[in-house]
C-alpha cells in the first residue's frame, strides 16, 4: 500500500525524466543493454569516488546530501541505471538497516519482474516505484535524497556531475541506437540483466570500499550492500531464469513476492466467487422469500438448483425431489460442488457441512 | 393485502377487492409474485388471475393456437391452488368444453406436471404454457378420453373435424 501510493507518486513526478513508467522499463532495459559501454566509465568513477571519499570528509557529504542528490535528480534524465542504481544503495548504508529492509523487502517486486513477469498487474505500480528508486531515477532519486543523510550521496553527485557531461552524450548515442535495438532485445532479457547484474556488483564493490573509506557504520553497510545487491540480481532474473546466478543469497525474498501477488490472486478470487454468487438468485425460486447468506450458500442438489432451507425441508418431508431436476435429493447435500464456486470455496464448504448436520 | 394485488385484480376486471386470505402464508406471497409475473410478461395467448377476492381461485384463459382444430376457441380453465402451494400442484379444470382426449368431460385435465411431475419450481405461466401444448400435440399415450385418443391416431381428419365442431360450439 504505502510503496503503491508512492509509486503513483514516483510514477507523477517520473515524467520529468522519464516519460512514464513503462517508458522507465524501456530505459532501464536500453541503459542495462548499454551497460557493458559505461562499465569502463563506472570503473573510472568509482575510482573517483574512492579517491574523492577518501580526500572529503563525511560531513561535507552529509550536508550536500540533498541538495545534491536533487541535482543529481535533474540530471539524471536519460542516465543510465547502473548509475543510478548507486544511489540509493549508498543511500541505504547510511541510513543503515531499516532502509535497507525495507528495499530489500521491496526489491522482489521490482521493476525488472514486473516486466518479465506480467502476471503482476496491481503489483505493477508498486513495483515500479521500487523499481525506479532503486534505480534512483531522477524524482524518485531525489525523494529518497531528503531522507538520506547520505555520506556517499555527495560524493555519488559529484562523482556523477563529472562524468555527466560527457556521459550523457553517450547516452545520447546510445538512446538513438537503442531505439533501434529496443524490439530485438527486450525479448532477450538476460544479457542485459547480466550485464547490469555485474555492474550491481561493481557498485556493490564501490560502495562497499565507499564505505570503507568513510565514517558510517560499516558493519551496516558491508552486510547490508552485498545483500542489496543481491537483492537487485534477484531482480533482474525470474526463478527459472538459467542465467541466474545460483549464488544469488536471498530466493525467500523472491517468493515472498509470489505470495504476495497470491494474495491479491485472492482478493481477485473473491471477486470472482462474488460473481458466482451473484449468479445464484437473490430470492428462493419457490417461496420467493429473499435468500440469505446461508441460502444462497446452500446447494442441496448437483443440478444446481438452489431454494431456501425452509422449502428444502419441506419438501425433504414430502415429495423429497429437487425442484429443478426432479430427482430425489440425497440425503447429504453435495459437498463436491462447493468447489465450483470458486474463490470462497472454503466458505461454501463450511456452510455444506453445516447444512449436513442441520439437516 | 390489496394494494399489492390491485393491479392483478385490474388486469381481470377483478376490481379493488381486496383478498379473503387473511395471512399472507408462503403460497400467498408466491401467488401473488407469480400474478405479478403473469402481468409483467403473460405467455402468449394465455391469461390468468385470481377469479375474485380469492387469491387461491384464478380463472385462465387459453385461446385456441393456430394450425389446431381449436384455432379460434377461447377456453376458460379454473385453476385452484392448494393451500400447501407450491409443494402441491394447482388443480386446473377446463370450464370450456373440448373435444380433446387429456380432458374429460368434466374438464379435468391429464398433464403429468400437474400430477406426478409436477415440481414446486413450476409456475402458472409455465402451466399454461404446457396447456397450450397439448392443443397442439395430444398426449394420445396417457388420455383421459381414450376414445378420443384412439380417433386421433386412427383419424385425424376425422378428430380434427369433431374437435372443430366443439370448438365452434363451445368455445366462441
Amino acid at each position: 500500500m504505502h510503496s503503491e501510493s508512492l509509486a503513483t507518486n514516483a510514477s507523477n513526478i517520473i515524467p520529468m525524466a522519464s516519460s512514464t513508467n513503462h517508458k522507465d522499463f524501456a530505459k532501464k532495459k536500453r541503459a542495462n543493454r548499454s551497460a557493458k559501454l559505461k562499465q569502463c566509465k563506472l570503473d573510472a568513477r568509482r575510482e573517483q569516488w574512492l579517491s574523492q571519499v577518501k580526500n572529503k570528509g563525511v560531513k561535507e557529504d552529509s550536508n550536500g546530501g540533498t541538495g545534491g542528490s536533487l541535482m543529481h535528480g535533474s540530471n539524471a534524465r536519460g542516465r543510465s541505471i547502473e548509475k543510478l542504481e548507486i544511489r540509493p544503495r549508498g543511500e541505504e548504508e547510511n541510513d543503515g538497516g531499516s532502509i535497507h529492509h525495507y528495499s530489500d523487502s521491496e526489491s522482489p517486486s521490482n521493476s525488472p519482474t514486473s516486466h518479465s513477469s506480467s502476471v503482476l498487474g496491481g503489483n505493477d505500480s508498486g513495483t515500479t516505484f521500487t523499481g525506479s528508486s532503486s534505480s534512483s531515477r531522477s524524482s524518485s532519486s531525489s525523494s529518497s535524497g531528503g531522507f538520506c543523510s547520505g555520506t556517499m550521496s555527495e560524493e555519488d553527485d559529484g562523482g556523477d556531475d563529472d562524468c555527466l557531461d560527457d556521459w550523457e552524450a553517450v547516452a545520447d548515442a546510445l538512446a538513438a541506437k537503442d531505439k533501434n535495438q529496443e524490439q530485438h532485445d527486450g525479448s532477450s532479457d538476460p544479457t542485459p540483466k547480466n550485464k547490469r547484474a555485474g555492474l550491481v556488483d561493481v557498485h556493490a564493490e564501490v560502495t562497499n570500499q565507499l564505505n570503507s573509506g568513510t565514517d558510517v557504520s560499516q558493519s551496516k553497510s558491508e552486510n547490508g550492500v552485498p545483500v542489496q545487491s543481491a537483492s537487485v540480481n534477484c531482480r533482474a532474473w525470474r526463478a527459472d531464469d538459467a542465467f541466474r546466478p545460483q549464488s544469488l543469497p536471498n530466493l525467500s525474498k523472491q517468493f515472498s513476492f509470489p505470495m504476495n501477488t497470491d494474495r491479491r490472486y485472492g482478493c481477485g478470487g473473491s471477486v470472482w466467487g462474488c460473481k458466482n454468487v451473484a449468479s445464484v438468485p437473490t430470492s428462493c425460486p419457490i417461496c420467493y422469500e429473499d435468500l440469505d447468506f446461508t441460502d444462497s450458500s446452500f446447494l442441496p442438489c448437483n443440478c444446481g438448483f438452489r431454494l431456501c432451507l425452509f422449502c428444502h425441508k419441506r419438501i425433504l418431508e414430502e415429495d423429497g425431489r429437487c425442484p429443478g431436476c426432479r430427482k430425489e435429493y440425497k440425503q447429504d447435500p453435495v459437498e463436491g460442488e462447493a468447489t465450483f464456486d470458486g474463490g470462497s470455496l472454503t466458505y461454501r464448504l463450511a456452510r455444506s457441512c453445516s447444512m449436513i448436520t442441520r439437516s | 393485502m390489496n394494494t399489492s394485488s390491485g393491479g392483478g385484480m385490474a388486469a381481470l376486471g377483478g376490481g379493488g377487492r381486496s383478498w379473503s386470505t387473511t395471512s399472507v402464508s408462503a403460497s400467498g406471497k408466491r401467488i401473488q409474485r407469480e400474478m405479478a409475473e403473469l402481468n409483467t410478461d403473460p405467455p402468449p395467448d394465455c391469461f390468468a388471475g385470481p377469479k375474485g377476492d380469492n387469491l387461491y381461485h384464478w380463472v385462465a384463459t387459453l385461446i385456441g393456437p393456430h394450425g389446431t382444430p381449436y384455432h379460434g376457441g377461447i377456453f376458460f380453465l379454473d385453476i385452484t391452488f392448494p393451500s400447501d402451494y407450491p409443494f402441491k400442484p394447482p388443480k386446473v379444470v377446463f370450464k370450456t368444453r373440448i373435444y380433446h382426449c387429456n380432458v374429460d368431460s368434466a374438464g379435468n385435465v391429464s398433464l403429468d406436471i400437474l400430477k406426478d411431475s409436477w415440481s414446486p419450481a413450476l409456475t402458472v405461466p409455465k402451466i399454461l404454457i404446457a396447456l397450450r401444448s397439448i392443443f397442439t400435440s395430444p398426449d394420445t399415450y396417457k388420455p383421459l378420453v381414450p376414445g378420443i385418443a384412439h380417433l386421433y391416431l386412427a383419424d385425424k381428419a376425422k378428430h380434427d373435424e369433431l374437435a372443430e365442431e366443439w370448438t365452434m360450439r363451445f368455445a366462441k
